[in-house]
């Protein structure tokens, strides 16, 4: 079984809007989540959805999957306090019901323009190694800076990627590097690739698009707004 | 749901758009899976029609040959993971009826109707990752159809139209002037529907030998005259059209009808004189109707049919991105062959 687990614990505090979080704001007519889900919904190798979800959304959330008739989601999980928490929680859920090698595809509910292909390469993909993280090559060069004041060094361009969602598991590896991140009170990480590299087992890099980006600020939200035209002509 | 799609906006340029798809209650939602790009497409690409014609048009997604994969069905007359077709000719169901209308005429039909939308002309075409598309006018293709074959459909479907033009008895000779991808799959097809003999003209002899019929003629070749031609297509088109026309003029008997398949962009000149002293009759034909396409399906049924079309296709182009969507426009735009190359979208 191939199960996503859209993660919409998030409140969008960098976007400015105070009454509902980022992934419940409308774009053209639907909740950004809802455009997400779609995606997911339509894929004919997800067999069943988890939304990580705020508490206090849940109900705001139940009717949109009933309005806009998202079938496959089976299971509404309560977010944690952090992104790692979130996923914890959904592992957690999903452990029972669920084999070990089924495939868990954590996704960001404010990335609505991933894209059926991304989420297939996905799949074969964590079938066969049983990690892999969605990236796009940088093309801007990328400085450090411990400080925020003076580069530390410039790292080689060709050697770094940028890092989107979906990232896919074997839900027994997933559960893993969960479990020990937590024995190891390793409580903030943002990234689930990066507790399984912390496992010891291998990653692996799936193409991603640039366009699957996320929405974190309000200018990200202009850019989507600009993306999805109102291109149609005249229809029956 | 959010889909890509490929749109022209001007000559030789295509825009990467970002749609919403929302299903009306008698839609499914459509994954694009393999298209072909036909002589019209290539038109609207090059601008090779009116400057107000073209304003009109842009934006405008191409391509009307296509098989895709039903994502959503919520009709449920298909199931996720069909196969089918898109019958690119669609009756919108608001349509007004006509003074005169033609959609139950035999030899005529909803191609002929006025109010009719049709992709890639007056409506969206299928170069897009999905499509929500009116269920009545999706095909599920034959089970033993390979999808990239059944790109086909929508031209077998037209040279099925051309044939219901006119009343036949069925034992006719039948002459097809062009040595294109059209005349192949018209002199290919009346083998399978029609009793009588098929004869084609055109004039590279090396496309003429691939041909699937009883005899080829170079064209000026006075051996036409032997075949007692009594009906003929014409399928070349083009600036080259008046040419093949006037010759069909020329070699068919009188009383002889004649059936126009090709556009030429500018008007062509013909022989008016002689077309009155035989006494011959000129049709017109455009595109095809939801039966033709039923009809065509049902000839793929058939696995000679099948391997008569397979020459036709030439390669298969991966359209990971809208810089392969141009390479194949450019690609086509060259290709001299007799064939055609198929798109397969993987966006």
């Amino acid at each position: 079984m191939n199960v996503a687990v859209i993660l919409a614990g998030g409140t969008g505090s960098r976007m400015g809007i105070v009454d509902k979080p980022k992934q419940f704001i409308d774009v053209y007519g639907k909740p950004i989540i809802v455009h997400t889900l779609e995606v997911f919904d339509n894929h004919p190798e997800i067999d069943a959805i988890a939304v990580v979800c705020l508490s206090e959304w849940m109900d705001d959330l139940r009717i949109l999957l009933r309005k806009y008739e998202i079938n496959k989601v089976r299971w509404l999980i309560e977010g944690g306090e952090t992104r790692q928490l979130s996923v914890y929680n959904a592992v957690k859920t999903l452990s029972p019901e669920c084999t070990d090698d089924d495939i868990i595809v954590v996704h960001d509910s404010v990335r609505p323009l991933v894209t059926h292909k991304i989420i297939s390469n996905n799949i074969a993909c964590a079938k066969q190694f049983g990690a892999v993280d969605t990236v796009v090559p940088s093309a801007d060069t990328i400085v450090k800076s411990v400080d925020g004041e003076k580069i530390k060094e410039v790292p080689a361009r060709r050697e770094l990627y940028l890092g989107q969602t979906p990232q896919s598991f074997r839900l027994s590896l997933l559960r893993d590097a969960h479990q020990k991140a937590m024995a190891e009170k390793n409580l903030n990480s943002t990234d689930d690739c990066q507790l399984v590299l912390d496992l010891g087992a291998e990653v692996h890099l799936v193409q991603g698009e640039k366009l699957n980006f996320k929405i974190t600020s309000f200018e990200d939200l202009l850019l989507l707004k600009a993306v999805i035209k109102l291109g149609k002509t005249e229809m029956l | 749901m959010l889909g890509k799609s490929f749109k022209i906006v001007e000559p030789r340029r295509f825009d990467l758009y970002i749609d919403d798809l929302v299903c009306a209650p008698d839609e499914a939602i459509v994954k694009i899976e393999y298209a072909a790009i036909c002589k019209a497409d290539l038109r609207y690409y090059l601008g090779a029609r009116d400057r107000r014609t073209l304003g009109f048009k842009y934006p405008m997604n191409l391509l009307h040959e296509a098989v895709g994969t039903i994502i959503l069905d919520k009709t449920n007359r298909f199931q996720a993971g069909d196969r089918v077709v898109l019958v690119p000719n669609i009756i919108p169901k608001t349509k007004h009826e006509c003074a005169h209308c033609v959609c139950q005429r035999a030899d005529l039909g909803e191609n002929y109707c006025p109010n009719s939308f049709f992709a890639s002309s007056n409506y969206n075409g299928f170069a897009r990752e999905y499509v929500n598309y009116p269920v009545d006018y999706l095909l599920k293709i034959p089970v033993n159809l390979e999808p990239r074959l059944a790109t086909f459909t929508e031209l077998i479907s037209v040279a099925i139209s051309a044939y219901r033009r006119v009343n036949l008895n069925g034992d006719e000779t039948i002459g097809v002037w062009g040595d294109g991808v059209l005349g192949y799959i018209l002199s290919t097809t009346l083998r399978y529907i029609h009793q009588g003999k098929i004869v084609v003209v055109g004039k590279e002899e090396d496309k003429l030998r691939q041909f699937k019929t009883q005899a080829y003629y170079r064209a000026g070749d006075p051996g036409i005259f032997e075949e007692n031609l009594q009906i003929a297509y014409e399928c070349v088109g083009g600036g080259f059209s008046a040419e093949a026309i006037n010759e069909i003029i020329n070699k068919i008997g009188a009383g002889g009808r004649i059936v126009l398949t090709g556009v030429a962009e500018e008007h062509i000149g013909i022989n008016t004189r002689k077309i009155l002293e035989k006494g011959l009759s000129l049709y017109g034909v455009t595109r095809s109707n939801k039966n033709d396409f039923t009809k065509a399906l049902a000839l793929f049924e058939n696995e000679e049919f099948q391997t008569d079309i397979s020459p036709l296709i030439l390669k298969e182009l991966m359209i990971n991105d809208i810089t392969d969507f141009y390479r194949a426009f450019e690609e086509e735009l060259g290709n001299k062959r007799l064939g055609k190359n198929i798109l397969r979208f993987n966006l």
